[in-house]
């Protein structure tokens, strides 16, 4: 498997672009963003609540470790992850525009949203705090740019079976992300057609 | 901290085609605020929406592309008593495809898209000075795609470094080996063999 190398301001440029698709997407009616192309299958508000949950879990682990790492001195902010990280890393990662290996969301990442009773109002936290939450990633990875980052590890969202650097867990983040962004795109094409 | 008077009349220099004197002094003064960015700061991020011009008062910048492979590819810098920002994505009002960050500890000036849009209306001289900056910023350019096309790496140095403002040299080398489009190990072997 090819090298992986992250960069900070790789991983702001992607964190920007999601954050853009994430705000036109806040404009559309509601009856297309609570729209589930097959009864078990996510609607687009339910793949942007669920990112709020997956991340909801690191932000005591990244503010605990921002907390804790020494100062760096120098600009290369430059990473290259371990072959397990990596693993992790790329199993979420989207390919070519596709997702591979479709994997079955555990309990703890469901998004509990009502669909039934979301309307126009109800919607507006759902981006609001997706929002709030992405950009609290975006700052840690700001802040991090200044920081040892090989001083500390944090457990994944799954836990102490698959342990992250800051950086990885970033790319781990921004990845997951990115493969929903290609959901979003397949759930409002299937209502098209 | 606000602008001091002196740093006032390097930005007026820069604008001296504007017309601003007596009451129009202060109303244009109080278009800019200062920012300050620690080294390594970014000023804008790829993927944002460039919201300033800038006026340089202290301090070095890249504007820099992220390759397929994630490196920083720089494509110009911004010094002391230079403008700085993202043009492209300031004029157009879209997401930069571009970074800007302080390589050096910096300081300001900056005026918002809508100030700078309001200088054209309210100051006579404003499209003159139009003119000028932007006819500056073209051939700039221009001169630089030429040596880059038709210079070979020694010269590209050489014509940097004849130029180049002394701030800019002590800048860490691998942004202006990106800049000349050479390996950070030849312009360091470029550097080492020529005595300019």
């Amino acid at each position: 498997m090819a090298k992986l190398v992250i960069t900070p301001e790789n991983q702001i440029q992607r964190l920007n672009s999601i954050l853009n698709t994430v705000e036109n997407l806040a404009s559309l009616p509601t009856n297309q963003l609570v729209y589930r192309p097959r009864p078990k299958s996510w609607s687009v508000i339910e793949i942007i609540e669920h990112l709020s949950v997956a991340y909801d879990i690191y932000v005591d682990k990244i503010d605990s470790a921002l907390e804790k790492l020494p100062e760096k001195a120098g600009d290369n902010t430059s990473f290259t992850p371990n072959w397990w990280q990596r693993f992790i890393i790329n199993g979420v990662k989207p390919k070519g525009g596709q997702r591979k290996l479709k994997i079955k969301t555990l309990k703890k990442f469901e998004p509990l949203l009502q669909l039934e009773t979301l309307d126009e109002a109800t919607i507006v936290p759902v981006f609001e705090r997706f929002k709030k939450l992405q950009l609290h990633l975006k700052n840690a990875i700001l802040v991090t740019r200044f920081k040892e980052v090989k001083a500390i590890k944090i457990n994944s969202g799954i836990g102490p079976i698959v342990k992250f650097y800051l950086p990885e867990s970033f790319e781990f983040l921004i990845a997951h992300m990115e493969r929903h962004m290609l959901q979003i795109e397949e759930v409002l094409q299937q209502m098209d057609s | 901290m606000a602008m001091t008077d002196s740093e006032f009349e390097q930005l007026k220099t820069f604008f001296s085609l504007l017309e601003i004197e007596g009451e129009s002094k202060r109303l244009f003064r109080d278009l800019w605020e200062v920012k300050s960015f620690r080294q390594y700061d970014l000023l804008t991020e790829a993927g944002t929406t460039e919201n300033y011009f800038y006026f340089v008062l202290e301090g070095v910048q890249a504007v820099y592309v992220l390759n397929e492979k994630g490196e920083k590819v720089v494509l110009g810098f911004s010094y002391t008593g230079s403008p700085s920002g993202v043009f492209d994505s300031f004029s157009t009002r879209k997401p930069s495809t571009l970074f800007l960050e302080a390589l050096k500890p910096t300081r300001v000036l900056g005026i918002t898209y809508t100030d700078y849009q309001n200088v054209f209306q309210q100051f006579s001289g404003a499209h003159e000075w139009g003119h000028v900056f932007f006819k500056n910023v073209l051939l700039g350019r221009l001169s630089r795609e030429i040596e880059l096309l038709t210079l070979d790496t020694r010269e590209r140095y050489l014509a940097f470094m004849l130029r180049c403002p002394e701030e800019l040299k002590v800048i860490p080398q691998k942004y202006l080996a990106s800049y000349l489009n050479m390996k950070p190990e030849t312009f360091s072997r470029l550097r080492a063999a020529i005595n300019l």
